[in-house]
């Protein structure tokens, strides 16, 4: 079966009574690895129950890999591996055997489901402990599992929720590369949400970023990145006069001291910085391209999101009020 | 001034060191250091993705899987861990409802058809195999069905074990059927396997014949019946209660009590009024009062035995109601 998109979504709404979790959601998802982010009640658990067909939609329409969420639930848990955020391990049981009958309940038989967890205990790093209780196994371990649990049956896609939940920074490290791996060397999907940025940063290309049950935006990181572009430069002597320069330039620019930060304006931002820096005569001691923290991109958008901005289009449209927002307040900004 | 001390001046190099002896001071004893790993590490585990093309079988086979994986644990380990009290009073279980077996055995081998009349295979016998009162449904029945039925479904709720079915391809009342059947499987074997025993082996024993088997089969079919009935009304109450709890303790103490407990309060009320009423209220004797009058034992009670059918049917709708309510709302996720 072919598809476009692993997981499609359009206008879905998921309301409990007068509280609405999910709110007209339209959601491309693409192959390899997404993140989920949204702080704590965005829809993220919503959203993961919607599509893997556990509650019903109050509108709008999805498809997890081609198949639709409201009616073709068990097909869609067939094919994809779900890695919950919570234990869901039972603790008196060896781990070669939970992750064997998590096997068993996708309809493999005993034998090869047997087989695939010893493969898929292998892969998660946990060959020499399968037969080790799991009730002796850390957290990182127990994570380990639930993976092996969620990819015996070599899903499409791979949900993962809060993958990294609670792990010290080994088990953390273990846990990435894994997922990550699974993306580029397994060529499998991964939908992983976390609350770590820098988690996301590291395994995926795409994001889906929700607040408040809304989309605040999706795309390839990369490119969201890219509305919080700048450049810096470390400015020695007539910094007064260089920004102004700059300003009558057309330069957009916000300055601490000696640090300023110029908006990246097409290819001859750079050249257009040392003609002002010339021209006033500052020496500009270093100068590169500032790229924004995912991090820093979480809180322009959610700050920006709070200004009424209501589609992730008219956040990518309008860069330059979304950077004021943390700049501040003397810079323009709002201060915060 | 030692070789390594380098006077601060304007054009030395602004480094870690520099700006430590400016800090710090620069006596040629301080030294600054920062804990290096000693040894390289190396690279043992290779993480190989395997993909695997195999076909995944249908329900069937997930709901073989519950069920099995229920029922297993008992004898093997790899399947659900029944704690190890469950499986030794189980076995304990096992071994004691054989007492009639055993009697009927060693009368008939000893020839003494006195004796073989107080064991054999009769109504009374029959009846008492599965509905009497001590020892078998005071200490042995309902204690089975507590010890099994305890953790069954909130042990998924507090371990968060649920996610592992329902993010599977398996519904509700796939999860929750086959976790009813593999419970009462256990107490089936127990039950209605040592009430076989108990017949066959009059049979083998006394060498009856077809004349015989015909005449008593009915009764026999009527009692396993009987049985049917005492297992699904335990296990369905019993699975009421785990479903609405998150320990084992809870739905296996208030089991009992609801059996045990109706019991000695309609005995009570029974001894002062002679009223057999209230008997209704007991899900025991609703059943040994069905029992009674279908295998055709000594009735022990006054009141209708329609009515006590009525309550046993009242007892397992409600039940299987608040399971199903209960386990129509379960999270996916621990609670």
């Amino acid at each position: 079966m072919t598809y476009e998109w692993v997981i499609e979504t359009k206008e879905l709404t998921k309301s409990y009574g007068p509280h609405v979790a999910l709110d007209s959601l339209s959601i491309n998802v693409p192959k390899g690895a997404t993140g989920l982010l949204g702080p704590n009640g965005a829809g993220k658990s919503t959203f993961f129950k919607t599509i893997l067909g556990l509650i019903q939609a109050t509108s709008g329409e999805g498809k997890v890999l081609g198949h639709d969420i409201r009616t073709e639930g068990l097909d869609i848990r067939s094919k994809i591996g779900y890695m919950p955020e919570y234990e869901a391990l039972d603790n008196d049981m060896d781990a070669i055997h939970q992750v064997r009958y998590s096997g068993e309940l996708l309809g493999m038989n005993p034998v090869v489901a047997m087989a695939r967890a010893h493969t898929a205990m292998e892969y998660v790093g946990l060959g020499e402990l399968r037969y080790r209780p799991i009730s002796s196994f850390s957290t990182g371990m127990k994570q380990a599992t639930k993976l092996a649990c969620a990819i015996i049956h070599d899903p499409q896609l791979i949900i993962a929720d809060e993958p990294s939940n609670g792990l010290d920074a080994t088990a953390r490290d273990s846990m990435l590369t894994t997922l990550y791996n699974m993306v580029h060397s397994g060529g499998r999907s991964v939908l992983m949400s976390s609350h770590l940025m820098e988690d996301v940063e590291r395994v995926c290309d795409s994001m889906v970023l929700l607040h408040k049950g809304k989309l605040a935006a999706q795309g390839r990181i990369e490119d969201l990145k890219a509305i919080d572009r700048e450049i810096e430069i470390h400015v020695w002597g007539s910094a007064d006069e260089l920004e102004q320069a700059m300003s009558q330039e057309g330069l957009e620019v916000r300055r601490e001291g000696r640090i300023m930060r110029i908006k990246h304006d097409g290819e001859h931002t750079t050249h257009r910085i040392l003609k002002c820096a010339a021209h006033t005569g500052a020496q500009i001691r270093r100068m590169h391209e500032y790229e924004a923290s995912l991090e820093d991109l979480f809180i322009v958008i959610m700050e920006r999101f709070g200004y009424g901005v209501k589609s992730s289009e008219d956040l990518l449209a309008s860069p330059a009020e979304a950077r004021r927002v943390d700049a501040p307040e003397h810079m323009g900004g709002s201060g915060s | 001034m030692s070789e390594d001390d380098v006077p601060i001046e304007a054009s030395t190099p602004v480094t870690g060191q520099s700006r430590m002896d400016a800090a710090w001071g620069s006596e040629s004893d301080s030294v600054a250091s920062v804990a290096r790993p000693s040894t390289q590490t190396g690279q043992v585990f290779e993480q190989v993705y395997k993909p695997w093309d195999g076909t995944l079988n249908p329900r069937w086979m997930r709901n073989w899987a519950i069920f099995r994986h229920h029922l297993l644990g008992i004898f093997r380990k790899g399947h659900r861990p029944w704690g190890v009290p469950t499986k030794l009073f189980l076995i304990f279980v096992f071994i004691a409802s054989m007492t009639d077996v055993a009697l009927t055995l060693l009368f008939a081998i000893l020839g003494e058809p006195g004796l073989y009349e107080l064991w054999g295979v009769g109504r009374n016998n029959l009846y008492a195999h599965v509905l009497g009162f001590f020892p078998r449904n005071m200490l042995f029945y309902p204690l089975v069905a507590a010890l099994l039925v305890g953790g069954v479904i909130s042990e998924d709720r507090s371990n968060g074990t649920s996610a592992l079915y329902f993010s599977r391809p398996i519904n509700r009342f796939d999860y929750v059927g086959m976790k009813y059947l593999a419970v009462a499987s256990i107490q089936a074997l127990i039950i209605l396997g040592t009430l076989m025993l108990y017949y066959f082996a009059d049979i083998l024993s006394m060498g009856r014949g077809w004349a015989w088997i015909i005449d008593t089969f009915p009764m026999f079919l009527t009692t396993m019946f009987c049985g049917v009935l005492l297992i699904v009304t335990y296990t369905s109450i019993g699975l009421a209660l785990s479903s609405v709890s998150r320990g084992k303790f809870f739905p296996g103490i208030a089991l009992l009590a609801i059996i045990l407990g109706t019991k000695t309060l309609a005995a009570i009320v029974e001894g002062l009024f002679d009223k057999s009423i209230l008997y209704l209220i007991s899900p025991y004797d609703s059943i040994a009062h069905v029992g009674q009058a279908l295998i055709g034992a000594n009735m022990m009670y006054d009141h209708p035995w329609v009515w006590s059918l009525v309550s046993v049917l009242a007892f397992n709708a409600i039940s299987l109601y608040v399971l199903s309510v209960r386990v129509s709302s379960m999270e996916v996720t621990r609670e």
